[in-house]
């Protein structure tokens, strides 16, 4: 076979062009560590690359977001625990009052120390977060929850609980409605309420009562009614039970003891004292009593003269309902702050989660697109020997001619 | 004899000095493009006859041949025009290459830092720095669209302006091949059929370089001029005529230039498809099967942005209590007619916010056959049929906005070509950013029971949507609502977690409510520290909500990333071996055609002694001569 002349230098020539093109890519690609330079060099690289690129930024995004869930419901989790700090003191507050060797003065200073509380617990409710946000108004965080009005504290925010999305299919709540925490407390034993009108004469003292047997509670109000019969030491007391609600007697002329139970339709109480004839004991349905309205009470039951018998029976009947609402205040309290910590929690171990996935990301988005230095060194050096070798022997080839000869 | 001795050394002579002319021809013009080395045909002259036998009379020479191959030379002409479709087309995709995976200037990072502040405004929502972020983030969002699409405008521009070139270039040389077939016919006429080799080979050197432009064919006439076809057909060069192309906007889409074959009455439209290989061939793929759905797939995640957000933002309220307006603007589907309708139709197009997911990326064209409108999805061929329009399919609708189609009338519809031009950020005011949802749910404070509502959603922006309404429990199994739009239904059954849905929002409530117990469902006024439209807008950057919902929009440009990456490797690929087998071809033919200086040289050598030879053979003859003169002298 002959070959023309202009082949040997156009071949050659093209020889050196490849190779240049490849040296200068490989120098590319190490002056800006990236094997991938455009889609073509790894399509599916710089496609995952995109995809993977957007995981971690939204990896990154929640991981910020569960932490700023985290800040929030800690501070929620700090106030809830104030207030479940203050409605402990305010307990332990209504027990010393109950103390019978109290005078009106001891209690006046009780329901003084009551009163800071209560004005603490208001200034707990309105509190607000480091961006002037209220705590506890739901979506209305501009609005101030708990205003004082006539007709006691009245909630102005909403049941409303604001989101954070800490991960792809989980939005945490990060704030509680007031009205969970303060307002929406069931009374007294949570199912009924016993109460006894002010023109009781007697000193009855009755408990909060129990639910013995849930499947026969009515829902119905009742009322007791004492009649003393008698006097002195031949006083003979006996007590009828009347469903108010239905119209009928449930009982009627039981012989009354001192602390003993009276149960009707699953549920259980007792009345202790001397009731007066006349006297009757009320038992209601519970509804829900916001923790102002009970901590008014009791300041209200603290300042009431408690001179004669009766006067004292009410203050312990006060008193005894404010525990038994406390208690289900904290209760209350307690369950939301519970929710709140495992929350809080959640986010944390999310943000933890967030933190490993974004290393594992970036390893990813390296593999898929970050240079092999060594290998790429290692190429550019076996390239220069190529060229050089192409160069050298081209030289050499078109040297070659007759022409010298002649 | 003697004389015959001096006709054989002069014919020797003659010979000698015909190789050393044509071998000095030979290397002169070695490094000559088109070239085709020639060589001297010499033939022993008609001997004398005599008693005593025939006596040779010399050399004659027959003719000067070149060494050309009609098979090999086609050969390179078919490798090159592709060789060089495919370098055309190569060079304009990687520009495109260059810019969609850019990581600073590509579409994903703006995108994704968008959906950053969206999750910045879920995070603070009634903080106006988070709000302004948003909007400032969008605005980058919609300048990054606009830059690549500026890019992909100019690279069309640019392809424009190459096709007009080349048109100029193909049209100069067929005037110049007609030229030299003009040339070649005489000069065979005036040297009694020899064939003019020089010629020939610059007219071979100019369907060459055609070629690099157009795949042309050639015929050979009997007279030995050259008829050169393109197209499907189209004559470029007849013997001695020659025809030019020229340009025209493409009637169905006036951003392409198209090329037109010039006739005495006009210019007419060469159908695209058949003008193939060269860099005229290269271009038009490059701009069909690249460009068009390059811009075609960029529009299309602006649109589905632009749909799909509008849509959500929609249903959420904004620091003002309104419900939320447009936050980007969407464009239309562009409709072209085709210049050649007869009838006076204006098709227009809309899209349908409810089927983004049915959105392609790719053009279609309608056809009206005087009672079926016919419509063509040019990517995959379907089609489908319809007596009237309007019609809404694959995401947009088509409506004749006046007039009337007259049969064989044609549109051609590019839905998402001007996509991301039109994408624009219409909210400037961030408290226009709706964040909260318009409605929220309340449980009575007097609930004695464990029912509890939900948020609830908002699944349409009704009239109503906004009104109060109260659902009140007469028994702990059935409900009654009571509220304007509802139609205050009574003894609705209860099941726990059931949608509610009345006026465009559901909500569930669960657990076991108490007889009495109310749930409320109204305006949500000053809820400025709501951000449940903003969560649901900040979820739309993973949903899936292309492609018959199985995409994202990250996902659909990444796979528009991963077409135009497939694309330019799988032509860097190509076009490195077209380039192999255009240097084997050329290797091959130059083998047979090209100059070797070595091979000249000896010919030197050779041509030069036969020359001395022959010279030689003179003097002998001379001295011979000389011998009978001095016979004479004697």
């Amino acid at each position: 076979m002959r070959i023309a002349t202009s082949t040997i230098f156009d071949q050659s020539v093209d020889a050196m062009n490849r190779q240049q093109v490849q040296m200068l890519k490989t120098q590319q690609q190490i002056s800006a560590n990236r094997r991938v330079l455009t889609p073509s060099d790894d399509p599916i690289a710089s496609a995952r690359a995109l995809e993977v690129s957007q995981a971690d930024s939204i990896n990154t995004q929640y991981g910020l977001n569960a932490q700023t869930a985290s800040s929030r419901l800690a501070q929620t989790d700090q106030a809830l625990g104030s207030i479940g700090d203050l409605l402990q003191s305010l307990r332990q507050n209504a027990i010393t009052a109950g103390n019978g060797s109290f005078t009106a003065a001891d209690r006046a200073t009780v329901a003084n120390d009551v009163q800071s509380s209560y004005d603490q617990l208001m200034g707990i409710a309105n509190s607000t977060d480091g961006e002037g946000n209220y705590l506890f108004s739901g979506y209305q965080v501009n609005v101030k929850p708990f205003v004082t009005t006539a007709t006691g504290v009245q909630y102005q925010g909403d049941d409303g609980q604001r989101l954070v999305q800490i991960s792809s299919g989980r939005q945490i709540g990060v704030s509680e409605s007031g009205a969970d925490i303060f307002t929406r407390v069931r009374a007294s034993n949570g199912t009924f309420t016993v109460s006894a009108p002010t023109t009781n004469t007697g000193s009855g003292v009755y408990t909060q009562g129990t639910v013995t047997n849930p499947a026969a509670i009515t829902g119905h109000q009742y009322r007791i009614a004492f009649t003393v019969t008698g006097t002195g030491t031949s006083a003979v007391t006996t007590y009828d039970v009347l469903d108010v609600t239905a119209g009928t007697t449930v009982a009627t002329a039981q012989p009354y003891t001192k602390d003993g139970a009276i149960a009707f339709d699953g549920m259980s109480l007792q009345v202790d004292g001397d009731p007066a004839n006349g006297d009757v004991v009320q038992i209601d349905p519970s509804t829900n009593q916001d923790i102002f309205k009970t901590i008014s009470n009791l300041i209200a039951a603290l300042r009431a003269p408690a001179t004669d018998a009766a006067s004292t029976a009410r203050l312990q009947n006060s008193l005894n309902d404010a525990i038994a609402n406390l208690d289900q205040g904290l209760n209350n309290v307690n369950a939301v702050r519970a929710g709140v910590g495992t929350r809080e929690r959640e986010s944390d171990d999310l943000k933890a989660t967030s933190d490993s996935l974004s290393v594992q990301f970036k390893t990813n988005l390296s593999d898929l697109q970050d240079l092999d230095y060594a290998q790429a060194v290692s190429d550019l050096i076996q390239q220069q020997n190529s060229l050089t070798a192409a160069q050298k022997t081209f030289l050499q080839t078109a040297q070659l001619s007759i022409f010298n000869y002649l | 004899m003697a004389s015959s001795i001096f006709n054989i050394g002069i014919s020797g002579l003659q010979a000698a000095q015909a190789g050393l002319v044509t071998t000095g021809h030979n290397i002169a013009n070695a490094n000559t493009p088109g070239y085709t080395r020639q060589e001297v045909d010499f033939t022993n002259a008609t001997p004398q006859a005599t008693g005593s036998g025939f006596y040779g009379s010399g050399v004659s020479i027959v003719t000067v041949r070149r060494l050309y191959s009609q098979f090999l030379n086609t050969e390179v002409l078919s490798a090159g025009t592709q060789s060089s479709a495919l370098d055309a087309y190569y060079s304009q995709i990687q520009q495109l290459d260059n810019i969609v995976a850019d990581p600073t200037a590509g579409l994903s990072p703006a995108l994704q830092d968008f959906f950053t502040a969206v999750q910045g405004l879920a995070t603070t929502p009634n903080v106006a720095s988070s709000r302004q972020a948003l909007i400032s983030s969008a605005e980058s969002l919609k300048s990054r669209f606009d830059v690549i699409d500026q890019r992909l405008r100019d690279l069309r521009d640019g392809v424009n302006d190459d096709i007009g070139a080349t048109a100029t270039e193909i049209s100069n040389y067929a005037t110049q091949i007609a030229d030299l077939n003009q040339r070649i016919i005489v000069a065979r006429g005036a040297s009694g059929g020899q064939p003019p080799n020089d010629l020939m080979d610059q007219r071979d050197q100019l369907v060459a370089l055609l070629n690099k432009d157009i795949r042309a064919t050639v015929v050979t006439q009997d007279d030995g001029a050259y008829n050169v076809f393109i197209g499907s057909g189209q004559p470029l060069v007849a013997g001695v005529l020659s025809y030019s192309l020229g340009t025209l906007t493409d009637p169905l889409d006036s951003s392409k230039i198209t090329i037109g074959y010039k006739t005495p009455t006009g210019t007419v439209q060469l159908p695209e498809a058949t003008l193939t290989g060269g860099k005229l061939g290269g271009l038009l793929s490059f701009r069909s099967q690249t460009l068009d759905p390059a811009q075609n797939a960029l529009g299309r995640v602006a649109i589905a942005l632009t749909e799909t957000f509008n849509a959500q933002h929609a249903l959420g309220q904004d620091l003002n209590g309104q419900l939320g307006g447009d936050f980007f603007s969407l464009g239309t589907p562009r409709v072209s007619g085709s210049l050649k309708n007869t009838g006076n139709a204006i098709i227009s197009g809309t899209f349908d916010p409810a089927n983004v997911a049915g959105l392609t990326t790719s053009d279609y064209q309608l056809g009206y056959d005087g009672t079926n409108y016919t419509l063509l999805r040019l990517k995959d061929g379907n089609v489908r049929t319809f007596a009237t329009l309007p019609q809404t399919v694959d995401g947009f609708t088509l409506t004749v906005a006046s007039g009337t189609a007259a049969a064989g009338d044609s549109f051609l519809i590019r839905p998402t070509a001007d996509g991301a031009q039109a994408f624009d950020v219409l909210i400037s005011d961030p408290s226009k950013v709706a964040a909260a949802a318009p409605i929220r749910t309340a449980q009575a404070a007097a609930n004695t029971g464990t029912g509890k509502v939900s948020a609830g959603s908002v699944d349409t922006a009704g009239a109503n949507l906004q009104q109060p309404v109260t659902i009140t429990f007469t028994s702990p199994t059935t409900f009654n609502v009571t509220g304007t739009g509802t139609g205050n239904p009574t003894g609705v059954a209860y099941t726990a977690g059931q949608d509610i849905t009345y006026n465009g929002w559901t909500i569930q409530v669960t657990g076991a409510p108490a007889t009495g117990d109310a749930f409320t469902v109204g305006p949500n006024t000053g809820g400025t520290g709501d951000n449940r439209n903003a969560l649901l807008l900040a979820s739309l950057q993973t949903d899936k909500t292309l492609d018959g919902g199985t995409t994202s929009y990250q996902s659909a440009y990444a796979a528009f990333v991963s077409d135009v990456g497939t694309q330019t490797r799988q032509l860097q690929v190509t076009s490195q071996a077209q380039a192999t087998v255009l240097t084997q071809a050329t290797t091959a033919q130059q083998s047979q055609s090209g100059v070797n200086l070595d091979e000249e040289a000896a010919n030197l050598i050779r041509f030069q002694q036969a020359y001395q030879a022959s010279g030689k053979v003179l003097q002998i003859a001379s001295t011979l001569f000389d011998t009978l003169l001095a016979l004479g002298n004697n």
